[in-house]
């Protein structure tokens, strides 16, 4: 399956790209982001994001789909 | 109507017909003008063109006395003034004077009057450059010496920015102040004069005066919003400059919150700004936001965020927040007048400051608050004037590098309904949910002058920090579990009950956020080393 991904703020810094195309297996976001994990040094828990599907946030166990873009958002506080 | 008495100086031609319109009256006989005009020569050489300068604040104040005196004096029933200010040619209308009287007599000796005594005692400098080449300043003594009294300390006339514009009918200066001419936005056909009224109306509160609120409060000011509130406890620090536009060099160490409030008054003194050089907390939040229509978020902290998030759908103020980090941000509008969704929504567990990076430790670029900050101005106009385009139920979030724009929906969850978020803890802006409160009584900080000394305390000691920190720093001399940020807060190496733990990073920032996040789930042993591995090594 593949999937659009885009990474925003600290996950942008440490995948050092904004966005790509992924071919998973993954089933989930949840398993998504477990898989790219292991790909980039993420240092948050997916506990602390939040990840959108199809420009809506979403559940970390909901479906994915083939074609879908997925948006991982960590909080951010600057001013 | 009111007797007329204006004087204005500017850097547009002179627009005789709308002048003269301001002095119309039906009680009135007749109308007396003088133009000023510039010519070709003056003592012998030929002028090429002029530039007029002014100390501003006073040279308003005195053209005005002599249009009072002028009134009073003659009995004309309106008297106005308007003169030029930077490069002028040959030909243009240096001055204008305009009288309006019940008879033509004294309507003639108030315009020489007036004439007269602005050229003799109002502080306007004027620079002649000739054909030769040459240029020199012109000016009389007596304003010469009227200024230097008056603006000791002042080592340029012109340190006040633009003139005023002038003899725009206004229905949105209750006082009579001068103000911005808002004759480009009001050309807008969704804004108007009614629109201008609104905004004349209405009120705003901005919190931070710093990268995001620097715009904010620039656009809200020129836009003519009536009130204006600025929540800042800072002092100016160098470091701010590069995008805080809003301040100079000289002004650092100062009030944020007082600069801020300066400068908006001279950028429009029709309006109120009101200071509040106070850290927003939840004592102070409510009575603070609560007099106020419309709250704008330009703080730098998640802490104050949620904060003022749980107060506004407390309180039903909409609310308009903002974050960036280094090259993007983040914007979302809380619409509880609408019954909309809030930061909870997005962010159900409050997150943690120190774990994501502020401005200090992340960096940003200084246009990028800029851009937020003037989407933040641009949606406050919005929501006042009820313009189209409103920002709905969502999270927009910009990626300036890429120009990426994500627009992500984002409903109202289920738990929080018609304004009162069910998922606000007990005591608002706390962040800590109602359970956990307790646990929070330890404190979380605590300090040691060695790890040594913690482990005979008793602690576990936790090394959070990544593993390329902890290799080319490592902790000796004390036994340490390294389990980095992610792996504890994501549950990996799971907590004993029965220890007490002291997590450790490398500044104390990190390891109390984690310390505050673990015991928000309920974990009361969890403490953080104060100032952390920096600390230690500077006891040493």
């Amino acid at each position: 399956m593949n999937v659009r991904v885009q990474y925003y703020a600290l996950l942008r810094e440490q995948a050092g790209r904004s966005e790509e195309a992924v071919a998973t297996q993954a089933r989930t976001p949840r398993e998504l982001y477990e898989e790219l994990s292991r790909r980039y040094p993420f240092s948050l828990p997916a506990e602390m994001l939040r990840v959108a599907v199809n420009a809506e946030f979403g559940e970390w166990s909901q479906p994915l789909a083939e074609g879908d873009a997925v948006v991982f958002i960590p909080p951010v506080a600057g001013g | 109507m009111n007797p007329v008495r204006e004087f204005h100086l500017t850097r547009e031609p002179i627009d005789v017909p709308r002048a003269r319109a301001r002095l119309a009256d039906p009680s009135c006989g007749g109308y007396a003008a003088f133009e000023g005009w510039v010519r070709d020569h003056n003592e012998g050489q030929r002028v090429q063109h002029l530039e007029y300068e002014a100390f501003e604040p006073l040279a308003i104040k005195e053209a005005e006395r002599i249009l009072g005196e002028a009134i009073e004096r003659f009995g004309v029933t309106h008297a106005a003034c308007l003169h030029r200010v930077g490069d002028l040619a040959i030909g243009e209308m240096a001055v204008w004077v305009g009288v309006s009287a019940r008879h033509r007599h004294e309507a003639f000796l108030a315009c020489r009057y007036i004439i007269d005594e602005v050229k003799h005692r109002v502080p306007i400098w004027k620079k002649e450059h000739y054909d030769s080449g040459d240029s020199g300043w012109v000016n009389c003594e007596r304003c010469a010496a009227v200024a230097n009294e008056q603006s000791h300390g002042h080592t340029h006339p012109h340190a006040h920015g633009d003139p005023q514009g002038y003899g725009e009918p206004d229905v949105h200066q209750p006082h009579g102040l001068p103000a911005p001419d808002y004759s480009r936005q009001m050309a807008l056909r969704e804004v108007g004069p009614q629109g201008q009224a609104r905004l004349a109306a209405s009120s705003v509160l901005v919190v931070g005066a710093g990268g995001l609120g620097v715009p904010v409060l620039t656009y809200l000011a020129g836009a003519g919003v009536g009130r204006i509130g600025i929540v800042d406890a800072d002092r100016l620090e160098p470091s701010n400059l590069h995008r805080q536009t809003l301040y100079a060099l000289a002004d650092v160490g100062r009030p944020k919150a007082e600069l801020a409030a300066q400068r908006l008054r001279t950028l429009n003194p029709a309006i109120a700004v009101e200071v509040h050089a106070v850290r927003l907390d939840a004592a102070n939040g409510a009575a603070l936001i609560a007099p106020y229509g419309l709250v704008i978020d330009c703080t730098d902290n998640f802490s104050t965020k949620f904060l003022l998030n749980d107060l506004c759908m407390q309180l039903g103020r909409p609310a308009i927040l903002s974050s960036v980090y280094q090259y993007e941000g983040q914007l979302q509008a809380l619409r509880p007048d609408r019954g909309g969704s809030c930061l909870r929504c997005i962010w159900p567990e409050a997150s943690r400051d120190g774990l994501v990076g502020s401005c200090a430790e992340a960096g940003v670029l200084g246009p990028v608050p800029g851009v937020f900050g003037s989407l933040q101005a641009l949606e406050a106009l919005r929501i006042l004037l009820d313009l189209p385009g409103q920002l709905g139920d969502e999270l927009l979030v910009l990626d300036l590098t890429t120009l990426t724009l994500s627009r992500v929906r984002a409903r109202r969850a289920a738990q929080c309904h018609g304004g009162a978020c069910a998922r606000l803890p007990a005591a608002p802006g706390s962040g800590a949910r109602p359970a956990a409160a307790a646990s929070q009584a330890a404190p979380l900080e605590v300090s040691f002058g060695s790890l040594l000394e913690a482990a005979r305390g008793g602690f576990t000691l936790l090394d959070i920090r990544e593993p390329p920190e902890v290799r080319a720093a490592p902790i000796r001399g004390a036994e340490v579990s390294h389990v980095p940020l992610r792996q504890l807060l994501g549950g990996e190496g799971a907590l004993e009950e029965r220890r007490r733990y002291l997590l450790i990073c490398a500044s104390g920032r990190r390891s109390l956020a984690a310390a505050q996040e673990l015991r928000s789930r309920g974990f009361a042993a969890v403490f953080s080393l104060s100032g952390g591995l920096a600390a230690l090594e500077a006891g040493d």
